[in-house]
């Protein structure tokens, strides 16, 4: 299930449910069906019975890592295993023993506006990173557009505003903060690019809501203009772009209601290199159901998408149950099923 | 212009949330002799009703869900000056009505007011998110032979059921008339709390209203 319980089901029921969670996606993006074949292929890899799946010769794709460098000491209950180890350390772990194809450098706080006060410490990191490494080393944070309103920034919270029906103000507060927001990250990676990094990569786009998304996108636009070699991964926070502006447009597109294969042509218009789309996977059903759901979303995606797509697969996304530690029975086949059906470009 | 098409005009006005567009479509459907709680039941509130489902579908937000509301709100104000105000006559009951504490849900209950108002009743709207005690005060104040409650939150529901509960404790249940109301009542939950009646929409809870106070 998508909240991790084990179940069993004949395989009448996993094909129902690959069905309707197909249908689910198409109905919400008004995006085509998966092929039969496409749901037998899916059916197959479901019901594979090792307990480990891989992807068939040939079709290898690369993987990459968000956080990836505190996830060996990071142990204050996220997905971290704890063991002391400095960031670079963590790095050069994914890069030799774990096979990662590009890593990033993210800070304990993991969004842009915490590293401002710290950010001679990001830059001197970097720089020993990229000393001792030869994979592409990005810079990665959240853009979190939230840390911008008040109690913990300068903007009046338009949570509050809404509440008090002052949409105006509340529009307006957002699109301060968005504007705060592209500078910060600008200023940042500036900074972070003096210092070796290969690029950067954009966390949870939108997770505040459509203005965040307007705010990485002016990001992701002016640092293409000053880095025209710079190596710019954009995924995003979830499968629907929320509306909490409702009326901020990009390229005279709107984002609110957003779906991932119609972020992807913005994400490339701004000038990323990669587009990271999610699909959010729903606790009370079926991996069957998630996994039909998320691939027949994805598969639109890529088809729609420009630039390379590295689909978001971990814990709650892409399939996969929402868990601390996701089953590899259930991260392995979601993987393959992205790779082999969705046609993506990487992990 | 056809009826059918002037009702899909203040529906789309809505839809598309802009209060100028709302406030045309209204005055088009005035000059062509439309009443009024015709206007509003089967134009705007149709409308609201789309409102709701594209909200559910991710195809619209709240700002745009507040920015409809805001819309219908202002073009039932344009209207209300057209309803019968019946100043001069004797009302026919008194009523109090609000959305019951906790919800903020209030353009159904605003109509609901402005109906009965307009049918002759006098009717003091106690607004919206009202604390509950705030009902029984004001049926004491005004000795109101009604009390409408609306609530738009499975949530906010409850309240419905507490006030009656409060009422039979003020010693008032058997003074007053209780009227729910709100999408997510139904009769069955009407029965269920012992209110003396459910509605559905603004014309039916004036129906209702007429059935047991005259
Ligand atoms: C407009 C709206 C809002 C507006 C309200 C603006 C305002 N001034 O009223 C805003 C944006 C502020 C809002 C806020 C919220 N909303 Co809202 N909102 C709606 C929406 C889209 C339409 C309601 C409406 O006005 N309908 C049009 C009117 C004309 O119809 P009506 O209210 O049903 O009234 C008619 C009848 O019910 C009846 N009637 C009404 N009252 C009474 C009273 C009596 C006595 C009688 C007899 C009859 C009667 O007659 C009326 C006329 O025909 C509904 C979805 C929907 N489709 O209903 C959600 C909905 C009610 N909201 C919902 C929610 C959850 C919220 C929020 C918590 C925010 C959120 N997360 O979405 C907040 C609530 C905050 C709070 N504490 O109350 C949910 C409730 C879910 C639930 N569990 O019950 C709904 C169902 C949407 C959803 N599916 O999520 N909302």
């Amino acid at each position: 299930m998508g909240d991790g319980k084990r179940v069993y089901l004949t395989k009448e029921q996993i094909l129902t449910d690959l069905r309707d969670g197909m249908a689910d996606a198409v109905d919400l993006g008004d995006i085509p069906e998966l092929s039969g074949d496409e749901l037998d292929k899916l059916m197959d890899i479901i019901t594979m019975p090792s307990r480990m799946v891989g992807v068939e010769a040939g079709m290898e794709v690369p993987v990459t890592h968000d956080i990836g460098t505190i996830r060996l000491d990071g142990d204050q209950g996220n997905s971290g295993v704890g063991i002391p180890s400095s960031r670079l350390v963590g790095c050069m772990v994914h890069e030799r023993a774990f096979g990662a194809d590009t890593m990033e450098l993210g800070h304990i706080d993991y969004s842009f506006k915490p590293v401002k006060p710290v950010i001679a410490q990001e830059m001197q990191t970097m720089e020993v990173c990229q000393q001792n490494m030869i994979i592409p080393l990005l810079y990665g944070a959240m853009p979190n557009m939230g840390l911008y309103y008040t109690p913990d920034g300068p903007f009046e919270n338009p949570g509050d505003l809404m509440k008090a029906f002052k949409i105006q103000e509340a529009q307006e507060s957002m699109e301060h903060a968005a504007k705060h927001l592209t500078r910060d990250i600008v200023w940042i990676m500036q900074r972070m690019m003096a210092s070796g990094a290969d690029g950067v990569n954009f966390d949870t786009v939108g997770a505040a809501g459509d203005g965040d998304m307007y705010a990485s996108l002016h990001a992701i636009e002016a640092l293409r203009k000053q880095y025209p070699d710079m190596y710019i991964e954009a995924g995003m926070a979830g499968e629907l772009m929320l509306g909490l502006h409702g009326e901020m447009a990009y390229d005279g597109t709107v984002l609110a209601g957003l779906w991932p294969h119609q972020q992807a042509p913005l994400v490339a218009k701004a000038g990323a290199n990669i587009f990271g789309p999610v699909v959010n996977t729903n606790t009370s059903k079926s991996f069957a159901w998630n996994l039909g759901r998320a691939v027949t979303f994805v598969k639109a995606a890529v088809k729609a998408s420009p630039i390379p797509c590295h689909v978001n697969m971990g814990m709650g996304v892409g399939g996969i149950p929402m868990l601390e530690t996701p089953t590899i029975d259930a991260v392995s086949r979601a993987s393959k099923a992205m790779v082999e059906i969705a046609n993506v470009d990487g992990i | 212009m056809s009826k059918e098409e002037t009702f899909k005009l203040l529906s789309d006005a809505v839809v598309s949330c802009k209060k100028d567009a709302v406030l045309a479509a209204v005055e088009k459907a005035k000059s062509e002799g439309i009443e009024p709680a015709e206007i509003i039941e089967k134009g705007l509130a149709s409308g609201m009703n789309s409102v709701g489902i594209m909200f559910e579908r991710g195809k619209l937000f709240l700002p745009h869900v507040m920015m409809a509301a805001g819309a219908m709100e202002a073009g039932v104000k344009l209207l209300e000056a057209d309803m019968p105000k019946d100043a001069a006559k004797k009302k026919l009951a008194v009523i109090v009505n609000g959305t019951v504490e906790g919800d903020v849900h209030d353009i159904g209950k605003s109509i609901v007011s402005t109906m009965l108002q307009s049918s002759g009743f006098e009717v003091h709207d106690l607004g919206r998110d009202v604390p509950l005690q705030d009902f029984i005060d004001k049926v004491k104040e005004t000795g109101a032979s009604m009390v409408g409650m609306s609530a738009l939150m499975t949530t906010t529901l409850p309240g419905q059921r507490e006030v009656i509960e409060m009422l039979k404790e003020q010693g008032l249940r058997d003074k007053v008339k209780v009227m729910v109301g709100g999408a997510p009542a139904t009769q069955t939950w009407a029965d269920k709390i012992g209110a003396d009646c459910y509605a559905e929409n603004a014309s039916e809870a004036v129906a209702r209203a007429k059935e047991l106070l005259l």
